[in-house]
């Protein structure tokens, strides 16, 4: 049995014996390139799931959409590696219980980054996408491309070490286990190697493209303060403007609110329409943490998030200079 | 004068000399997307792009915009730039449509409680003078609905010169007499061959026979009014993140936000694009949201585009660009949710 077809064997069976009063999974989209959340509570909608190379959305989110609207229910989810590490992190930090949800691993070989498809395709629009595991195929308007799954592949998968969810009640198929990842970093240790001017040089041109639409912090599964600092206007905070000026301070503000929290899913990047390289910053955040404090978000249901816990042997750089 | 036709191979001169008269702007790529962009000479064009990423109504309503400075001298409204005129090449039929849609909000004479007409002096010094290329889609996306509001891939409303890529030419069409004015005094034209007039014909009726069969929208303003208060809303608000990426790459959202930035005795207000699907928008000053939920605010801006403005203006307040569609993080696709109110109107329910 594939992943789908034992996905929603499960879902089924959670819906039908009552044991989640609603259940988060995916669906095919309208478009081929994306799939779209799925909000199961019956056992004829659980046969729309689906589990594939579109399915980016980490779908923890809805945890904590609208004040913790599923505060007292049972709610299934499907997740993968990181995906979990956000059910996790929200369970450490108070906003779900343990006890309320099923959480259902999903066997992950990576999600897509539409603008890497878009690339390969030379900007024309795919019509039809089908998921071969090492090759995903699309085609259009008078073109057929076989394209290499790894190349089509989000950053944060790129970078990925944990592509199984660690915290699960059921998982579907097998797990892959820890990804030995050597050049995971690279990217970031390039970046850091730069002088300071162009650091800041490719910063400030990262961050003029955004446009403040917090499509970034809004897919993201650790941004759920009940009013998030740009939207508090007494005092007010930060400038709204497209200015450079501005979007750095929110981009860098975010950045460090969600360090120690970040589970680098990726959903950031992939939900801007300017795409913004997101992840490098969130990615150097983590790996700081994980320095200075062993920590890696939402990996361990028994540790503590970096940010509340502290240790005596803890390295004090920050404070030391 | 009658149409005219551009060789391609004249497309650079014909820029250069818009561009001695126009601020010109036209599709190009920044940082890996596309948008329209000031530009100077063709090289910077993007000729290929059908629906471009971000609008264009950002030309004439930027997303931040200082309406005046203070200090202690006083107030005053930021010194123009000697600027000319804007001209934009390629705006395609969902956006030139557009802005006549935001144009009937910033630029008419809207009659005011007090009987004062109101027009919004920042958008109508830019857009009055302004002279609009617009091009005919040959190969509208799997995302445009445009056939779904009167409007079409070569319709040419809201252009003041109407151009049909006709492969080695473009064939242009003055449809104002602005239009007409400005292809009078310009040089790189010859006289447009009926070959031309027919290739433009076909395509367009290729275009047109390409695309979906649109949605029948007739009754879909008093079908939403009907549905308000029902639960139909949070369905489909469900999988919304409430984010502002629909409103801000949507070419007719139009909402805005006035901010004061100040510091001791001097400062500016800027205006600033603001979006139905933040909960800020509504909040008020004591701490009250009448929009608290995100299913009241999806159910906001599929009201106010497809029955309040249509109430006021007599017009839906979407040109069917599919921006919205392409760009959402999660997939909601508007045209799902027409589709969806839609049904209750074939089936006759008007309960449920």
């Amino acid at each position: 049995m594939n992943t789908t077809d034992n996905l929603r064997e499960t879902i089924k069976m959670l819906v039908s014996e009552k044991k989640v009063d609603l259940f988060l999974g995916w669906e095919k989209g309208s478009l081929p390139l994306a799939a779209t959340p799925l909000f199961i509570t019956t056992e004829k909608e659980a046969d729309r799931v689906i589990f594939d190379v579109t399915c980016g959305n980490n779908l923890s989110i809805y945890f904590t959409k609208d004040k913790k609207q599923y505060a007292d229910k049972k709610v299934g989810i499907a997740v993968k590696g990181c995906d979990a590490r956000s059910v996790v992190l929200n369970i450490l930090e108070k906003q779900i219980k343990r006890e309320n949800v099923v959480i259902v691993g999903v066997p992950c070989h990576g999600v897509l980054d539409k603008k890497k498809v878009l690339a390969a395709t030379e900007g024309r629009e795919v019509l039809e996408l089908v998921d071969n595991g090492e090759t995903v195929t699309v085609k259009g308007r008078g073109f057929e491309l076989s394209l290499n799954r790894q190349e089509i592949l989000s950053s944060s998968c790129l970078a990925c070490i944990y592509p199984d969810a660690q915290e699960y009640d059921f998982f579907m198929g097998e797990a892959r286990g820890e990804v030995a990842n050597e050049d995971r970093v690279k990217e970031i240790v390039d970046f850091q190697n730069l002088p300071d001017s162009d650091r800041w040089e490719q910063t400030r041109a990262e961050y003029q493209k955004c446009i403040r639409c917090y499509a970034c912090r809004n897919v993201c599964p650790s941004c759920y303060c009940n009013v998030c600092f740009v939207d508090q206007n007494d005092p007010k905070w930060i400038g709204g403007t497209c200015e450079y000026t501005d979007s750095v301070i929110f981009h860098v503000i975010r950045n460090l609110h969600v360090a120690g929290r970040c589970v680098e899913c990726g959903a950031c990047e992939r939900a801007c329409p300017m795409d913004i390289n997101l992840l490098m910053m969130n990615r150097k955040v983590a790996m700081e943490v994980k320095d200075r404090f062993g920590d890696v978000a939402g990996l361990d249901i028994n540790g503590k998030p970096a940010m509340s816990d502290f240790k005596e042997d803890e390295k004090q750089k920050f404070i030391m200079g | 004068m009658n149409m005219v036709s551009l060789d391609k191979k004249k497309f650079g001169s014909f820029i250069l000399e818009l561009s001695a008269e126009y601020a010109v702007y036209a599709p190009g790529k920044t940082g890996g997307k596309t948008e329209f962009i000031p530009v100077e000479s063709e090289d910077e064009i993007d000729l290929k792009t059908l629906v471009t990423d971000l609008s264009p109504k950002g030309i004439f309503f930027p997303h931040s915009e200082v309406l005046y400075e203070y200090d202690k001298e006083g107030i005053r409204v930021p010194e123009k730039e000697a600027g000319k005129p804007i001209a934009v090449w390629g705006m395609r039929g969902c956006d030139s449509r557009s802005l006549l849609m935001l144009n009937k909000v910033f630029g008419s004479a809207i009659q005011m409680p007090d009987n004062k007409n109101f027009q919004d002096p920042y958008w109508k010094e830019k857009y009055d003078s302004s002279v609009i290329f617009g091009t005919g889609c040959n190969e509208p996306l799997s995302t445009c609905f445009c056939n779904w509001f009167e409007g079409g891939p070569h319709s040419s409303q809201g252009m003041d010169v109407f151009v049909a890529d006709v492969g080695d030419r473009f064939l242009m069409e003055p449809v104002t007499d602005k239009g007409r004015a400005v292809l009078d005094k310009m040089s790189s034209f010859t006289d447009s061959t009926e070959e031309d007039k027919t290739a433009a014909a076909q395509l367009a009726s290729e275009a047109l026979g390409g695309m979906d069969e649109p949605m029948d929208v007739n009754g879909l303003g008093e079908m939403l009014n009907k549905k308000y208060d029902e639960p139909v809303w949070e369905d489909i608000s469900a999988k919304c993140i409430n984010c502002g990426a629909c409103t801000f790459s949507c070419p007719t959202c139009h909402c805005y936000d006035i901010q004061d930035e100040g510091k001791g005795s001097s400062g500016k207000r800027i205006r600033i694009w603001d979006s139905c699907m933040f909960p800020i928008f509504t909040m008020e000053a004591s701490g009250h949201n009448p929009r608290a939920l995100s299913s009241q605010r999806v159910r906001q801006r599929v009201m106010h585009k497809y029955s309040y403005f249509p109430e006021k203006y007599g017009e839906f307040l979407c040109t069917g660009c599919g921006r919205c569609v392409t760009v959402c993080p999660v997939n909601l696709d508007i045209r799902e949710v027409l589709k969806r109110i839609n049904e209750y109107k074939k089936q006759g329910i008007t309960n449920g």
